[in-house]
């Protein structure tokens, strides 16, 4: 008889079926209009090089929250919060980003409205020295209003 | 700016501190601990609070454009997370062009650019490639 002994965390088989359920799924969602002053922070905060006529490239695919946030009580243990999964049914796992690959279509100026389309493209369950863990690949549309293409988003997690 | 496959880039390097990763976590609305509270991230197991991701794609792209020039458009741009950095730690980015595709009648040129960050001890952190539209 076989034993089973590398179980994979319960939290996980979870996250694994309700992810399975939303591949393909393409979601949309209004962030909000660009400041000046944010990405002029951003640019600071990153040790960007002025002059800054419009966002940093990274900007709009960095940012992990538009709106206000949710409260501080709201918050898991490790400060993240619900929206940093991406809009993913991902509660009681973590998410560790492991790079990006982006299409820079249009510069990102002050003022823009933003507009993420936001899909997962695959999920794979794999199994590590440290346990099981899942592989997510997202792929996010930023766009404007209008539906001008900003930056396209192809991005891994890992998700624990 | 003469360019052929092999040329270098002008090396990059920046020395994170906690403050600033704070301002990063900051502007970008994250609030994981493991980036500021270094307790947290002990209790993680990392040496110190930890360089956001976005953080190493942000240094990589920099360094291609501060060597690039101001007329350099990033058009397409990738890296992965190898290993983890901390506040304190001298990051250093090279790059190597791998590719010049000239376009006479637009006037630009498209220049691939392979690059990795590594730390003081030679460490990858990350590797990186950048595509920048440039004039010819």
């Amino acid at each position: 008889m076989a034993l089973d002994i590398e179980r994979t965390p319960p939290d996980l088989d979870r996250a694994y079926e309700r992810l399975r359920g939303e591949l393909d799924v393409e979601r949309h969602e209004r962030l909000g209009v660009v400041h000046a002053r944010d990405l002029e922070r951003f640019a600071v905060a990153a040790g960007t090089p002025a002059p800054w006529s419009s966002a940093p490239p990274l900007y709009v695919s960095s940012v992990m929250g538009w709106d206000v946030g949710p409260a501080e009580g709201e918050l898991r243990p490790d400060g993240s919060g619900v929206a940093e999964t991406r809009g993913l049914p991902l509660d009681g796992v973590r998410l560790m980003g492991a790079g990006q690959d982006l299409e820079l279509h249009e510069p990102v100026r002050a003022g823009t409205a933003v507009v993420v389309h936001t899909r997962l493209t695959d999920v794979r369950r794999k199994d590590g020295r440290s346990g099981a863990f899942l592989v997510l690949e997202v792929l996010r549309r930023f766009t404007d209003d209008g539906g001008r293409p900003l930056v396209t988003c192809r991005e891994s997690f890992i998700a624990r | 700016m003469d360019l052929a496959i092999g040329t270098p880039i002008t090396p990059y390097r920046v020395r994170p501190s906690t403050v600033g990763l704070f301002r990063f976590s900051a502007a970008t609305w994250n609030a994981h601990r493991v980036h500021y509270d270094a307790g947290h991230a002990a209790a993680e197991g990392y040496p110190g609070v930890l360089v956001q991701s976005h953080l190493h794609g942000c240094y990589l792209l920099d360094a291609v454009l501060a060597w690039a020039g101001p007329a350099a458009t990033p058009r397409r741009f990738s890296w992965q997370n190898r290993g983890i950095a901390v506040a304190g730690d001298v990051l250093t980015v090279t790059g190597t062009v791998t590719a010049v595709d000239d376009d006479p009648q637009g006037g630009r040129r498209s220049v691939t650019v392979q690059l990795t960050e590594h730390n003081q001890r030679g460490e990858l952190c990350a590797p990186g490639r950048a595509v920048v539209a440039m004039p010819l």
